[in-house]
């Protein structure tokens, strides 16, 4: 198995073997490239569903994480004990919310999606940002998987957790 | 039913003359044939030859050769066959016709945004553009509704081999089935090297498989696809334009049919 890429939407002119090659270096960075991961390009209307459902906020967002550990301390690696186990859950990727955002702030729009996606990716790993101390923790982590990802491409993303805070 | 009825009458009136001579050229099966004397041993016989009669000397007019199928009115002088039937079908077709333009939003078929020139051909239709300099063709079947594909052609100038995507919508197949919505909206089953222009489909060109493609390659073939213009727009476009075609030519055969009952 490994990075399971869909786009549902029309939206956006999505590169997908770009963001599949960021994901993988972000799964590399991470040291999770033995669990499967989903990853689910969708418009606002449908990441707006989905919001609605799952945490009762009728509104787009840029990114919803479904862990498939849905305990797991945060930075803590699962440890399988089936091959069906290998599996870290899905992220549905608000891709229409981003571009809308990077055209706002003149950001480049792959960028961002990789630095949300690595948001998305610490959420399945149990980072969470509810109270200081876990927004502190997470920062620190998403700062250290941009950093090494910029060190690896030569880009100079940053995290999502300075930038937003619309899914506190 | 009527030849099969006609052959069995002359099969009796037959059998019954050659009963006379011999009993041995009658069938076992039909022992109310065997013996020649009597009416009432061979009911059989005698009715069909009734049948047969024009009722002249019982008065009885048999309704199986009188069908008004085999008297037809002949209203309009064409010398075609009308019947009460074929003026209900006509009628029928009318009201299908009628109904079949209410729920047609449009005459004309919806236009695919990206510049793309449609050619219809009955079963056959085909979407091309060029993208600097390359020319790429969409064909596919309009009557095809579910599981339908089309292929992507995509020629370079000057070269003698189209690169050849076989596309499907993944959705219809199995996923809305299965209750699941999370496929892309096309999806790429096979991928050829195909003689440029319209010759014979190779059989022998290797033809890659998505089934079990390594994902990477599968999106880049994908992306490629995106920048010549087939991409999930382009795939629900198509979706809209191939039910708006089938549609016109299911009206258009209606009407064809209305033609041809009511009078050729």
């Amino acid at each position: 198995m490994g990075v399971i890429l869909r786009n549902l939407q029309k939206q956006v002119p999505l590169r997908r073997a770009r963001l599949r090659k960021d994901v993988e270096t972000l799964r590399h960075i991470l040291g999770i490239q033995k669990f499967d991961l989903g990853i689910v390009c969708v418009d606002n209307h449908r990441i707006q569903q989905i919001n609605n459902i799952y945490r009762k906020k009728n509104v787009p967002t840029d990114v919803l994480s479904f862990p498939f550990y849905e305990d797991l301390r945060p930075g803590k690696m699962p440890l399988p004990l089936h091959r069906d186990e290998q599996n870290l859950g899905d992220i549905f990727l608000g891709v229409e919310y981003v571009m809308r955002q990077c055209q706002e702030e003149s950001l480049d729009l792959h960028g961002t999606l990789t630095a949300v996606t690595a948001h998305g990716i610490c959420h399945l790993l149990g980072y969470r940002h509810e109270t200081e101390e876990e927004w502190t923790e997470m920062l620190q982590r998403e700062n250290y998987i941009l950093s090494e990802y910029n060190r690896l491409t030569g880009r100079s993303l940053e995290p999502l957790m300075k930038r937003c805070s619309q899914d506190r | 039913m009527l030849k099969s009825v006609v052959r069995a009458v002359g099969a009796a009136v037959r059998l019954s003359s050659v009963a006379t001579s011999t009993a041995r050229t009658l069938p076992l099966s039909c022992p109310t044939l065997c013996s020649p004397s009597s009416a009432t041993t061979r009911p059989f016989t005698r009715s069909l030859w009734m049948l047969n009669n024009n009722g002249a000397s019982s008065g009885y007019k048999p309704k199986l050769f009188s069908s008004k199928a085999l008297n037809p009115s002949i209203s309009c002088g064409c010398g075609s066959l009308h019947t009460e039937g074929d003026k209900a079908f006509g009628a029928f077709l009318s009201d299908e016709i009628k109904e079949e333009l209410k729920i047609q939003k449009n005459s004309n078929l919806p236009k695919m945004s990206g510049g793309w020139e449609l050619a219809l051909n009955g079963t056959e239709a085909k979407l091309s553009r060029n993208v600097a300099g390359e020319k790429v063709t969409v064909t596919f079947n309009p009557e095809i509704v579910s599981s339908p594909n089309f292929v992507v052609d995509v020629t370079k100038q000057g070269a003698k081999h189209s690169l050849v995507f076989d596309c499907h919508f993944p959705e219809d197949e199995v996923s809305h089935a299965e209750g699941e919505e999370e496929s892309d909206i096309f999806a790429i089953r096979e991928v050829s090297f195909q003689p440029e222009g319209d010759t014979d489909w190779k059989e022998n060109s290797y033809t890659l498989n998505t089934d079990a493609l390594d994902w990477a390659l599968y999106d880049h073939l994908m992306d490629f696809l995106a920048d010549r213009g087939v991409d999930n727009t382009f795939a629900d476009e198509l979706m809209e334009l191939s039910t708006a075609a089938e549609h016109q030519e299911y009206i258009k055969f209606l009407e064809n049919l209305h033609g041809f009952v009511k009078c050729n």
